[in-house]
């Protein structure tokens, strides 16, 4: 099989496994998406304050 | 029969501490390597045949060997990081004497642990910051001597304060055992002092400016003992301290520990070095553990209730689970760096199929570090967590999930730049047997622990408060699940957090800047002075000559004068003796 059938294959289990999941969230799950909402809060927050701390770093492969 | 029982256990601290004196007998060859392996045999059975609780070994007011069950838990995981720590260290270290700071190192830590007394456990404290000091300087550089100074330094300050703490204590209480300590000067003095070897935020610069600067080997035995040293007597001294502001009782320490959860997570995510993103994570993991002493309730006398339980659990579970996967971690990227020479992530990569073992036990270290479900760090996690929803801090539970979150971005960063990214140039081969066996045995641990959390909770301070605990209850699990799916499909898609070569400032810019400016203000007047008053006295003493050859030619005073200056003298004389009460009957 080339590569595009593998990419393509892949992408659907991700899919599957998202929607599974998502199923299970809601079934067994009584605060659905909290959890998502974490993740993807926290991935705002660090970007954030990622992008903020940029303004104190220098360029450099060595601290001294 | 031998009653086994009747013998006295010996402290294990004082067998490495031994261990290190005689092992420049032993030369360099394979003689050394054996007793390396027997030393940590030894040190490990010489904990698991502890009996608890007792007291022994005992020198008027000093007790070198108190045994209970958080003691012999710190016993059993310093012995095991420790050994794994040694066996990892042979291939890369020649030097006797590196082996040695690692073995006396390894000794104060568990001397300090099984201490019974403030006094002991100062011994050990100020023996543990000057033998991992050498683990720093045998890396050789100038930047690792710089970084040692530094280190030794904010130690020594850092002992300082205990040993303040301490005094004050024993003299408003005239008692040295180690437990709760009266509000007052002491108390902050003893709790600044730990907060130095927990890495307290604004305390915790020494961490990540000296560990990735020591050797290789020298960094797993620091990420090991110092930190969880001082989250040990944090737990035996403060554990549920409380700050009265505005009338409302506040639970300080757990909060500290919720700050450094976070300030730990984002400059980890903004290093390029893998030592220092793994240091920053020590300060970030220690939240954790700071998080759930600060809500527990620890020391005899103190009724603890369930909640409180579980979070001195949690703290001591994710302690071990800690060193589990931190060892693990360190390990992993000190065979990268002992390989390929190569620090940052900007220039790693590609390295799955060469180091693919080193490859296999990161993954598992770094999902265990991340929380994911079937590996330690979510037991332990979850209990801390769960316990601060129980306590109704939602602040805090809010600041450690999202401490997760961060956790986990900055390990896909870890693992995916490392081994998976492009990298055709990369020139590397698996690591050594001797350093892949320990990688293997902690991650082992890391999944067992993660499959089988009742291995972990039959040895944690409180069993009971576990046996409420569902740590696979379905929403936390599920809730977990969730949390990683989003941050991994994120991290992914934006491919924000990708690695630069740059230098991020941390507060020690600071502290340096004010150290120099402050010795220069310093030097300038302090120089001038110190040269003027030499002047002055050179001066002096050049007139008291001349004027002992010939007073006349020397001071040209007329007799009436000098008569009067004699007077003056007497007078200032008889007053002098006044003052003092000579001339009183």
């Amino acid at each position: 099989m080339d590569r595009k059938v593998w990419k393509s294959l892949l992408i659907l289990v991700a899919c599957i496994m998202l929607v599974i999941s998502a199923v299970f969230a809601f079934v067994l799950h009584s605060e659905v998406f909290m959890g998502f909402l974490y993740g993807a809060g926290g991935v705002a927050l660090f970007m954030i304050l990622a992008k903020l701390l940029s303004l104190i770093q220098r360029e450099g492969k060595e601290d001294d | 029969m031998i009653d086994l029982s009747s013998v006295p256990n010996i402290p294990p601290g004082f067998i490495f501490i031994f261990g290190a004196v005689l092992l420049p007998l032993l030369g360099k060859g394979k003689a050394r390597t054996i007793y390396l392996i027997i030393l940590a045999a030894l040190g490990l059975i010489s904990v698991a045949v502890m009996r608890e609780p007792q007291t022994s070994w005992v020198f008027s007011d000093l007790i070198f060997l108190q045994v209970d069950r958080l003691s012999l838990l710190m016993g059993y995981i310093f012995t095991i990081a420790g050994g794994c720590a040694i066996l990892y260290s042979l291939p890369s270290v020649k030097d006797n004497g590196h082996h040695m700071c690692a073995l006396l190192y390894l000794g104060s830590a568990l001397g300090a642990v099984f201490a019974g007394d403030f006094f002991s456990l100062y011994i050990f404290w100020e023996i543990m910051a000057f033998s991992s000091l050498g683990l720093i300087w045998y890396e050789g550089s100038q930047r690792a001597r710089d970084a040692g100074m530094r280190y030794i330094l904010f130690h020594l300050f850092g002992g300082c304060a205990l040993l303040g703490g301490i005094v004050i204590h024993y003299m408003s209480t005239g008692s040295i055992a180690i437990g709760p300590v009266e509000y007052g000067i002491g108390y902050f003095l003893l709790l600044l002092g730990i907060g130095v070897n927990t890495a307290f935020i604004l305390l915790h610069t020494w961490l990540p400016d000296s560990y990735p600067k020591a050797t290789i080997a020298g960094t797993i035995f620091l990420s090991i003992f110092t930190t969880k040293t001082g989250v040990y007597v944090l737990a035996r001294t403060f554990s549920g301290a409380e700050l009265s502001i505005h009338g409302q009782e506040f639970l300080f320490v757990a909060y500290i520990g919720g700050a450094m959860c976070l300030y730990g997570v984002i400059f980890a995510i903004l290093q390029n070095d893998v030592r220092k993103l793994l240091s920053y994570h020590i300060v970030s993991q220690l939240g954790y553990m700071v998080a759930g002493v600060g809500m527990g309730a620890l020391g005899l006398g103190v009724i603890a209730t369930e909640a409180q339980e579980l979070a001195i659990d949690g703290a001591f579970a994710h302690l071990f689970n800690n060193l589990l996967f931190k060892t693990t971690l360190f390990m992993c990227m000190g065979a990268v760096i002992y390989r390929t020479g190569k620090n940052n992530l900007t220039d790693m990569g590609g390295l799955a199929k060469k180091m693919p073992i080193t490859m296999i036990t990161c993954v598992i270290a770094a999902l265990s570090i991340s929380g994911i479900v079937g590996f330690n760090g979510f037991i332990s996690k979850g209990m801390v967590i769960h316990a601060a929803e129980m306590e109704e801090l939602h602040l805090l539970v809010l600041v450690l999930t999202l401490g997760s979150v961060g956790t986990l971005i900055s390990f896909i960063k870890l693992t995916y730049f490392a081994f998976f990214s492009k990298n055709k140039e990369i020139e590397a081969k698996e690591a050594p047997i001797f350093m892949l066996i320990p990688m293997c045995v902690t991650a082992f641990l890391c999944i067992a622990i993660g499959v089988h959390p009742q291995l972990l909770y039959n040895i944690l301070p409180f069993v009971e408060a576990t046996t409420h605990y569902h740590a696979f209850a379905s929403g936390h699990t599920v809730g977990v699940v969730e949390l990683v799916l989003m941050t991994v499909f994120l991290f992914f898609m934006i491919g924000f957090f990708a690695p630069h070569e740059k230098i991020t400032y941390d507060v020690d810019y600071v502290y340096r800047k004010i150290g120099r400016g402050f010795i220069r203000a310093c030097e300038g007047p302090l120089v001038n002075f110190a040269s003027a008053v030499e002047k002055k006295v050179l001066k002096f003493v050049d007139f008291i000559v001349k004027f002992s050859e010939n007073p006349r030619r020397e001071t040209r005073l007329g007799i009436g004068t000098g008569v009067l200056l004699v007077i003056l003298f007497f007078v200032l004389y008889l007053i002098t003796m006044f003052m003092a009460g000579w001339l009183s009957p």
